[in-house]
């Protein structure tokens, strides 16, 4: 069987393929990468309790290799005077917003990657260089990215950035969660270091749970929702408020994984290999045309 | 037989379980079931309900018996043990939420030390309340936050390099006798509101206290530091006396503490287009307080504060003992003589009206009072 025809070989491919794509769902479940465990961790950020001290800035930066001031710089309030963004430059930043409940003690929030449980970029990423991972995070591989910068644009919410400043091996930057700090059994930079604990790392259902409970005691302190329990069919971290997100400037998402359409589109076109099919098909059409052209022309 | 045997030594060791309850275990008429989910808990786990906060305290002291210093040293590594003042604080609690505003969860026992729930760790299992260090910072900061505007650490933790210094240990030592300076009571508040009509409210804070017999914490009870203690803001305290205060907080927050009692009056009662004069009970009543009556608190007639009850202007709805032959007539500066002591009070003062001068043409013709008195003047009083 020295020459394998054009049939044969078809076939043995796409027999091929569907083997090796059944074996990688099943292997996938078996690996700690894209998959969501039931023990999955998170972080509760409880803005009533933040005093906006901005030492998790500091400690993310730090223990991210980030150039930074000195931690006692870091008390100046005047920062807040404008909105600020997680950037390439710093993975978290804290935001104040008026305090309807008390004028004198503004809200702070922290903001940083939410590490969705069906997170966008991961899903937008042509390379796979995204990744969630079974403690929850999501976590970028430099390895593996091409610069193409999809992940930035299928956020939910804008976190990823992208070094542009720098020619040479430009990086995207946002918070992972402190995966090479919790690998060990340490807590993420920010949460070991807030003085007031408005930062509880723990596993997300418990989070979930004390989340209610503290909303069930103090109903008046808190607006009854969980940020992040069921956005964007649910993050890692999870957020209590005193007021309505919409005016800490959380965006307004819905409950459906924010991959969700884009992907059912995606595969239902590719689902049966429908377009390579009906592509190699046209292809295949062509050129028995213009064969059958040409053999008649001459 | 061996069953019977297991059996009694399984109940045995419960009934030893339960009965050792160590010193600090809170011994009074709660039921286990309060604070325990199980039935038998032990030290490792106490399986310990979320007790409602405040609730359960039983413990309340007055400030001036509680400690003076709390040094709070556990959790120092870059900085010294923080030296609490904790009578002052207690002091200034009192108006702001009292010992349970620190004391939450601790039970009808001695007071729980802090750590005693908040472990050291931050990494732990048991992440439904903070640790230690967040704890106190949770405690402390929020209200130091409100009137400093600053998050700054060496407020309360002085730096361990910086200690050496002998000033600073000083300082330190000067902390442990202060106490909190005597709360100086203003008399009369303006506030400025924003409406057009009834622009000014008047308080009489002086007689909120003295005369309605309101108690401090009657209104002071959510009190924010930052009303003393903000130097930079223009509030209450800093405000030279009768100059109006314009409003700065919201208008349900402003309402709240006259709501209290104030709450079916009329909004003209207390807002009015002028600076309003004191309370005058002849101006609200029609019935003006003289000689005796003026200088009683309200509570003395009508009952206890908040809910003064209408009296009318029989001596007998207040004195219930007056009556003819109980009655000291000298107390209101005239003995009566012997012929008059039977009379009956309607037969000089008519109606029983006795803002009206007393007659006695009802058994006398040719008397008049005060010409002619049914007596003697008592030597000092007044007639």
């Amino acid at each position: 069987m020295g020459k394998q025809n054009r049939r044969d070989f078809l076939k043995t491919t796409a027999i091929a393929g569907t083997a090796i794509s059944g074996l990688s769902i099943k292997s996938a479940k078996a690996a700690p990468k894209d998959i969501l465990s039931e023990d999955r961790m998170g972080v509760l950020v409880d803005t009533t309790v933040c005093i906006g001290c901005r030492n998790c800035e500091w400690a993310c930066k730090t223990a991210h290799d980030l150039p930074t001031q000195s931690l006692d710089k870091y008390s100046d309030r005047s920062v807040f005077k404008e909105m600020r963004r997680p950037d390439e430059s710093a993975l978290t930043v804290v935001n104040e917003y008026p305090n309807p409940q008390n004028s004198e003690i503004p809200t702070d929030v922290k903001v940083q990657c939410m590490h969705c449980d069906h997170p966008a970029c991961v899903s937008a990423c042509i390379v796979g260089a995204f990744s969630k991972h079974e403690n929850g995070s999501v976590v970028w591989d430099t390895n593996k990215c091409i610069g193409c910068r999809y992940c930035m644009v299928a956020c939910p919410f804008q976190v990823p950035a992208f070094q542009f400043d720098k020619a040479l091996n430009p990086q995207i930057k946002k918070c992972d969660f402190c995966f090479e700090r919790t690998k060990v059994g340490k807590l993420p930079a920010c949460v070991e270091i807030c003085p007031v604990e408005a930062l509880t790392y723990g596993n997300r259902n418990d989070l979930v749970k004390i989340a209610r409970e503290r909303i069930r005691r103090n109903p008046e302190k808190y607006v009854n929702h969980i940020f992040g329990e069921y956005e964007v069919g649910g993050t890692s971290w999870l957020y209590l408020a005193n007021q309505d997100f919409s005016k800490l400037q959380f965006p307004k998402l819905g409950d459906k994984p924010a991959p969700g359409v884009s992907e059912s589109i995606q595969h239902g076109i590719f689902a049966y290999f429908v377009p390579p099919v009906s592509l190699y098909a046209l292809l295949g059409g062509l050129m028995w045309i213009t064969k059958r052209k040409n053999e008649s022309e001459e | 037989m061996k069953k019977i045997i297991m059996l009694w030594a399984a109940l045995a060791a419960i009934c030893f379980a339960q009965n050792k309850i160590s010193k600090n275990h809170p011994s009074t008429s709660l039921t286990c079931k309060t604070c325990h989910a199980c039935e038998v808990p032990t030290k490792q786990d106490p399986c310990l309900n979320a007790c409602p906060r405040a609730s359960m305290v039983t413990v309340y002291q007055p400030a001036e018996k509680t400690k003076n210093v709390v040094t709070l040293g556990e959790i120092s590594k870059k900085y010294m043990p923080v030296i609490f003042q904790h009578r002052i604080h207690a002091e200034m609690a009192e108006m702001s939420g009292g010992c349970t505003t620190c004391h939450h969860y601790n039970t009808s026992g001695p007071i729980q030390p802090c750590k005693n729930c908040h472990l050291l760790n931050r990494k732990r299992d048991d992440i439904s309340k903070p640790d230690l260090e967040a704890a106190y910072h949770r405690q402390c900061i929020t209200c130091h936050r409100e009137w400093s505007h600053q998050n700054n650490c060496v407020s309360c933790h002085a730096l361990k390099s910086s200690m050496l210094s002998s000033a600073e240990m000083q300082k330190a030592k000067a902390l442990e006798s202060k106490t909190h300076p005597k709360l100086v009571v203003p008399k009369k508040l303006v506030f400025q509101t924003n409406d057009k009509d009834g622009k000014l409210v008047t308080f009489f804070h002086d007689e909120h206290i003295n005369l309605f017999g309101a108690k401090c914490v009657d209104c002071h009870q959510q009190q924010n530091c930052s009303m003393c203690h903000d130097k930079g803001k223009a509030n209450m305290v800093n405000n030279p006396e009768g100059m109006p205060i314009k409003m700065q907080k919201s208008k349900a927050e402003h309402h709240k503490p006259c709501f209290t009692c104030h709450q079916n009056d009329d909004c003209s009662v207390c807002h009015k287009d002028k600076v309003a004069g004191p309370f005058n009970h002849e101006i609200r009543t029609g019935w003006a307080l003289n000689r005796f009556h003026a200088k009683l608190s309200c509570t003395k007639c009508h009952g206890s504060s908040y809910k003064f009850t209408k009296l009318d202007n029989n001596c007998i709805s207040c004195h219930k003992d007056w009556k003819p032959g109980t009655f000291k007539h000298e107390v209101t500066g005239l003995k009566l003589s012997k012929n008059h002591l039977d009379a009956d009070c309607s037969d000089c003062h008519i109606n029983k009206d006795f803002s009206k001068p007393p007659t006695c043409t009802n058994c006398h013709d040719d008397k008049s009072f005060p010409k002619d008195k049914p007596g003697t003047l008592v030597a000092g009083k007044r007639s």
